[in-house]
């Protein structure tokens, strides 16, 4: 994504970071408000849609039966896939925008499945022969910067919106046929999300890090390191990004910072998350 | 279509509310948008600014407390409204009737159109009649350019005698170099060398302030001209972008806010700079011509040659300001906007906490306050 700024603008913006105070106001280390939307999607199992600024993501999980991995006959699968809509701007379209989403959907794999975010043996029904498949769609409607740390956590909020329904398998079964099931429309199970892990970008301009960085401020970074922690402070995932590299006590206090960082962010995404739930119940 | 969408209201919701909702639908934009592809291929390359946030999205984030008080100042703001002028308005919405005695003969203008002998709007907004003519006028309209206009815009191109602008209208604007005066002060003729000095001027994605000089008459391109001190490039500040009808034509564009060391230019187009003050008249033009000659800018012998704490704190409160004030939809004037930064500073409210939506609802509270002190003092 490009950004058109001139020498004073980024200045101003290199300037802002180097004494604490963001164009909008922000610190360092602060998020923007983070408003969340859930059950947008009625189709869906599960749906959530987050702002950040003006940064716009939905995300959509839709659970399917299906054969479990005969590698991990004990597992169901789960698919994350980004799409990146080209109405977002110029530079979404074509070849751009597809690396963009490939790039994105491969950091969220990483991030949040790696350390046993989802319970994947909660998924299986029948061990070897049938298992819940969650397909997990986000598309992103505008960005504004930080498109992952949104994703990740709109990913938390769809899930934790998710109702998978009970499924009633029949009993008499043969040893190589396929189960029989019946799926009970009225009664719906839920997905533990307490333990998957957040996203925290931490995006390096000149000597300092911050959150949460704008567009104009992405366009200024020299790397960003993106570390998905999870509710004891454990790291689940890291990925670095952007040319320059880093030295190793950088990263180790990039960590550190994110740890603390987390914390926060943790809490005000599940107070979120739940007056979302409210709303969208009354 | 026309008639699903007027659906969605009733005629009774108020104006700001509905005009959220036929955003970027109104056959209207969506034609002009057409245009603008055809016109000009490279805007879609160039265009990716990000509106804010408006007011439909900060309803959502509101909670019930907030929402009422909300609406009940948006309610008195239109009783203000509609006690100060004498004749109601009338505002239509897509499809909507307007009544006109086809006996004295009617002119249709813009945003009408003919159904079953009636005649209907085509577009939301107010309905205008001068002599026979009746037309409507858009509320949620790209920036149309008038001649004077003070505008705030930004280089993509340096092509030969010329500097080509972004200034949110629907063609880009051209900014001559000779309808610009030189950095050396002298009234004389564009040598070659000056044409080839144009970048030490200007260069691609500067932001810079003009006037609106006039048409072209051959092909419809803007013309702008920045024959003085105050206009030129904008250094050490934000930009900010706000839909252009908020800002409204009035003497003064130019605010230099002393008390906080800050320059704010209202552009007609929508954009809007917020910057640290900058003393005109002194030899700032002609250092810029030196650092041209070494060939090495002032800023980058001197790489951190920041904005001082200070104004950058009043700079981001204003800004902030702006951003709240276009996100209730209310219009921008300099006295809202310092009226809204002096409020924040004496209830010691933080300035990031100002894009809060508890925030945006005490300002639209402060909005009707100022508004009542102003239509009494009228009386």
């Amino acid at each position: 994504m490009s950004v058109e700024l001139s020498f004073g603008e980024k200045n101003f913006i290199q300037g802002g970071i180097e004494q604490n105070l963001r164009a909008d106001g922000r610190q360092r280390l602060d998020f923007r408000p983070m408003p969340i939307e859930t059950g947008v999607i009625p189709q869906a199992t599960g749906s959530a849609r987050i702002r950040l600024g003006s940064t716009d993501v939905i995300v959509s999980v839709k659970a399917e039966l299906g054969r479990p991995n005969s590698h991990h006959p004990g597992k169901g699968k789960v698919v994350i896939y980004v799409d990146c809509s080209s109405t977002v701007g110029p530079s979404f379209q074509g070849k751009k925008g597809e690396e963009l989403s490939s790039e994105l959907s491969t950091a969220l794999q990483k991030c949040l499945l790696g350390g046993s975010g989802i319970d994947l043996s909660s998924l299986i029904l029948v061990e070897g022969k049938l298992c819940w498949d969650l397909y997990i769609d986000g598309l992103i409607l505008s960005s504004d910067g930080n498109l992952l740390d949104a994703l990740g956590a709109a990913v938390k909020a769809a899930l934790s919106n998710s109702l998978i329904p009970k499924v009633n398998i029949l009993p008499d079964l043969a040893a190589d046929e396929e189960p029989e099931v019946d799926i009970i429309d009225e009664e719906y199970t839920q997905i533990d999300t307490s333990s998957l892990p957040v996203i925290i970008t931490l995006t390096k301009v000149g000597k300092q890090y911050i959150v949460d960085a704008t567009l104009e401020e992405e366009s200024q970074m020299s790397s960003a390191v993106s570390i998905s922690l999870n509710r004891n402070g454990q790291i689940c995932g890291l990925i670095k990004r952007g040319g320059a590299g880093l030295n190793p006590s950088v990263i180790l206090d990039m960590i550190s910072v994110a740890k603390h960082v987390s914390i926060r962010y943790i809490a005000t995404l599940d107070s979120e998350i739940s007056t979302a739930e409210a709303s969208s119940a009354s | 279509m026309a008639r699903t969408i007027s659906d969605l209201f009733s005629k009774k919701t108020d104006i700001p509310f509905y005009i959220s909702y036929i955003h970027k639908i109104t056959p209207n934009q969506t034609l002009k948008q057409n245009n603008q592809s055809t016109l000009n291929p490279r805007r879609h390359r160039e265009r990716d600014h990000r509106e804010m946030r408006d007011l439909k999205d900060l309803q959502k984030s509101l909670n019930q407390t907030q929402r009422v008080r909300l609406q009940s100042a948006l309610q008195q703001l239109q009783e203000i409204y509609s006690r100060a002028s004498s004749s109601p308005a009338a505002a239509v919405s897509v499809s909507d009737c307007i009544h006109v005695n086809l006996e004295d003969g009617v002119l249709k203008g813009h945003g009408t159109t003919n159904r079953n002998d009636d005649v209907v709007a085509t577009v939301c907004g107010i309905v205008e009649r001068v002599n026979k003519l009746v037309y409507v006028r858009d509320l949620r309209a790209r920036y149309k350019p008038e001649v004077g206009d003070i505008i705030v815009g930004r280089v993509i191109e340096v092509v030969s005698k010329r500097w080509r602008l972004e200034i949110n209208y629907s063609h880009d604007a051209v900014l001559m170099l000779s309808s610009m005066n030189l950095p050396d002060g002298m009234q004389r003729r564009q040598t070659s060398t000056d044409e080839l000095n144009m970048r030490s001027i200007f260069e691609e994605n500067d932001v810079i302030c003009a006037e609106v000089r006039g048409f072209n008459h051959h092909d419809g391109t803007l013309q702008l001209q920045a024959r003085s001190q105050k206009y030129g490039k904008l250094e050490r500040g934000q930009m900010l972008t706000v839909p252009s009808y908020l800002v409204k034509r009035r003497k003064q564009h130019f605010h230099n806010l002393e008390q906080y060391g800050v320059d704010m230019i209202l552009g007609c187009n929508g954009f809007i700079w917020v910057g640290e003050h900058v003393e005109h008249g002194v030899d700032v033009p002609v250092e810029t011509v030196k650092s041209s000659i070494e060939n090495m800018s002032i800023e980058e012998q001197k790489p951190n040659n920041f904005t001082p704490l200070e104004t950058r704190q009043g700079l981001c409160r204003i800004a902030n300001a702006i951003r709240v004030l276009s996100t209730l939809g209310f219009a921008l004037s300099v006295e809202a906007i310092l009226k809204t930064v002096e409020w924040s500073i004496s209830s010691n409210v933080e300035i990031k906490d100002m894009l809060l939506s508890e925030f945006c609802v005490q300002a639209a509270e402060i909005e009707v306050q100022r508004r009542i002190l102003l239509t009494k003092r009228k009386n």
